[in-house]
């Protein structure tokens, strides 16, 4: 009995693990499998969800950085948690669609090379704004009230509310995105779009709006993991980086442009990570994730899921 | 430069297509495409530099010293970037491993500085035949994202696993160095002459490592195998047609860059006396990136101007009361500008203006 309830506790605490580069590598894999672009900013805007979920849930005070010396001291609308929720993804939606019109579009034709090197260019442009504006140090990023405290579940026993809580709003988004690019007319000219879209042109259907709407649901996915993900930890502006090579990982493991393959890729990730902590080899977890990543990589190229089709 | 005595051997090495006809600008593509005058720029460069740096820049010879550091170490990711074409994001495995590796064997074997920095660069060209072998395997993005792979888990690995041998997160502070070739303190300072110019040892045997680096490059970028990186970059499946194995030219353009990296972080352990574990993230990686494409990728000085314009700003600049908190911001615009606008950095700009000039030939 104890085992199971251990298993089952090492499973939940690995999907909750997972979930962040789930969220994330959902939205950097459509991006990637549709537009062919490579975003090394994905992290920037996980980082601006974070912040921008902070500015809306609370009122945080400030001890350094430039707007302190203005003399501001503190930043924050205090709206709550579900405002954040909802206002966070619409505001890096439509961030994620000047991305696309004034800096994706012209790389398009372009090297990868040069998609990496100038995303990862906006990435530092994000990244330093914010810490010279906010100052560097970590801010704690409280969890909503309804949601803080422990859950009696069966078996398992005692489980943290907001785990499930992340679980949960996870599972919600991602199903809604597979939802929308499996079972609706968008999703099929986007997809249609991935194969062969010069044949979609000829068709007479424009696909710079469908390929828009893709980045911004992919930004704003990132926008919201940064708002799921930062009462987990605390939020610094080191944050996006840092969460940028596990969503990769997660993609390239899964498959590019694989939604299911992300799911499941993230999920093994986290779930190997909770498991080699919660086994005693914590030193091992952060090694562990990139080493299984290696492996898949070297015995499946394309990644679990992945189609044979080189993305280029 | 103009008054550069032209002998017959110059027209013999240039180029076939600089034809002399006497002009200021055919005369200098001759000196220029010799690899003696090549070297010899890059010697009265250096030799010059600390002089300069320190009496008009605000500089320290220390920081003279890691800028040519990280030149040597931007050359050699150049030769990769710029000429094969293969944009790796896991370089700072082969400078930090190379400095684990010096420091590990200054501690534990030899403090020969010589030892010292063939040991660094052995393991990080081992290395980087590993890491190379199962990089490759796939182009584009999954090379990228297989180097920040392998970089980011030997980050890790040093921090925790290996903290017995790398003493984790305080980095590796018991580097040892001892004197060059039994005589020669080399963190002392130098005899009369040349200590108008410079004034400690250490930074002449970087900077011979430097001419050593840009003469090596050279030399390998003029052979016929930099020319097989070339065709690479320019097409890869054509040259895979003309019937080169591609796939090794570019393992081993992979392992003569981590050779350069190799070098430059045995250097940089013997400089500091001490390895922090931050030299092995990835974000070390990103400097060298920005360094090289800032600099200009594509040409053999420019990527040693992006590695000192960037120390330069990351050191100096930082410091200025109101420019100082938002240097890392100005960078990150300025390398914006330059991959959006000018792909071919700032030694790209000076080509520009210098052909502007002179009416020299495209290239």
């Amino acid at each position: 009995m104890t085992l199971l309830a251990d298993i089952l506790t090492i499973l939940l605490n690995g999907l909750q693990q997972g979930a962040i580069y789930v969220l994330l590598a959902v939205g950097l894999s459509i991006i990637l499998g549709t537009l062919k672009f490579v975003n090394f900013a994905h992290g920037a805007l996980y980082l601006v969800g974070a912040y921008l979920g902070l500015f809306i849930t609370g009122q945080v005070p400030l001890n350094n950085g430039q707007l302190a010396e203005w003399g501001i001291q503190s930043y924050g609308i205090g709206l709550g948690f579900i405002a954040a929720l909802v206002i966070v993804p619409i505001v890096v939606f439509i961030v994620g669609l000047l991305m696309e019109r004034f800096v994706a579009q012209a790389f398009y034709e372009r090297p990868d090379t040069d998609q990496i090197l100038v995303t990862f260019g906006l990435a530092i442009i994000v990244q330093e704004t914010l810490r010279a504006l906010l100052g560097g140090s970590s801010q704690p990023f409280p969890q909503p009230s309804w949601a803080s405290g422990p859950i009696a579940l069966p078996v398992v026993g005692n489980f943290p509310r907001w785990r499930l809580g992340v679980i949960a709003i996870t599972a919600v988004l991602v199903l809604g995105v597979y939802a929308l690019v499996e079972y609706t007319d968008f999703g099929l000219i986007v997809q249609a779009g991935t194969l062969d879209g010069e044949m979609v042109r000829l068709l007479g259907i424009r696909l710079s709006r469908p390929y828009l709407v893709v980045f911004g649901i992919g930004a704003a996915l990132a926008g919201v993991a940064g708002v799921v993900g930062g009462p987990l930890a605390n939020v610094n502006p080191n944050i996006g980086t840092e969460q940028l090579v596990p969503a990769f990982l997660t993609v390239v493991i899964g498959g590019v442009g694989k939604i299911e393959g992300a799911v499941v890729a993230g999920l093994m990730l986290g779930t190997l990570q909770v498991l080699l902590i919660q086994t005693g080899y914590a030193a091992w977890s952060q090694v562990g994730i990139y080493a299984l990543a290696a492996l898949v990589l070297l015995v499946r190229p394309q990644g679990l899921l992945g189609s044979e089709v080189e993305v280029s | 430069m103009s008054d550069e005595p032209r002998d017959a051997t110059a027209t013999a090495a240039a180029d076939a297509d600089a034809e002399v006809s006497g002009g200021f600008a055919d005369r200098w593509a001759n000196f220029r495409d010799r690899e003696i005058s090549t070297v010899l720029l890059t010697v009265v460069g250096v030799a010059v530099f600390p002089f300069l740096f320190n009496n008009f820049l605000d500089g320290y010879t220390q920081l003279a010293t890691l800028m040519l550091i990280y030149g040597i170490f931007a050359v050699g990711f150049d030769i990769l970037l710029g000429y094969t074409g293969l944009l790796s994001f896991g370089h700072a495995v082969f400078f930090g491993g190379a400095a684990y590796a010096a420091g590990i064997f200054s501690a534990s074997v030899s403090s020969s500085p010589l030892l010292v920095l063939l040991a660094g660069t052995a393991f990080a060209v081992l290395l980087a035949w590993i890491v190379g072998f199962l990089s490759l395997r796939r182009g584009g993005i999954y090379f990228a994202i297989l180097t920040l792979t392998f970089g980011q888990m030997s980050f890790y690995l040093a921090a925790s696993p290996l903290a017995f041998l790398t003493n984790g997160e305080n980095g590796f502070t018991s580097v040892d160095i001892g004197s060059l070739l039994g005589v020669i303190d080399i963190h002392g300072g130098v005899p009369f002459p040349l200590s108008m110019l410079v004034d400690n040892m250490l930074y002449v045997f970087v900077a011979a490592m430097t001419v050593l680096s840009v003469a090596m490059a050279n030399r390998i970028l003029h052979s016929p195998y930099g020319t097989v990186f070339r065709a690479i970059r320019e097409n890869e499946r054509r040259a895979e047609f003309v019937g080169l194995d591609v796939w090794r030219y570019k393992l081993m353009a992979f392992i003569i860059s981590a050779a350069f990296a190799g070098i430059a972080g045995s250097l940089f352990a013997i400089e500091g006396n001490y390895v922090p574990l931050e030299s092995l993230y990835w974000t070390e990686s990103g400097r060298i990136v920005i360094m090289t494409v800032l600099g200009g990728v594509g040409s053999l000085f420019g990527p040693l101007f992006g590695a000192g314009l960037y120390l330069y700003i990351e050191n100096i600049v930082s410091g200025f009361p109101t420019l100082g908190p938002f240097w890392h911001l100005i960078l990150g615009v300025v390398f914006v500008v330059a991959v959006v606008l000018f792909p071919d950095g700032i030694w790209g700009g000076i080509d520009y203006v210098r052909r502007m000039v002179v009416g020299g030939e495209d290239e």
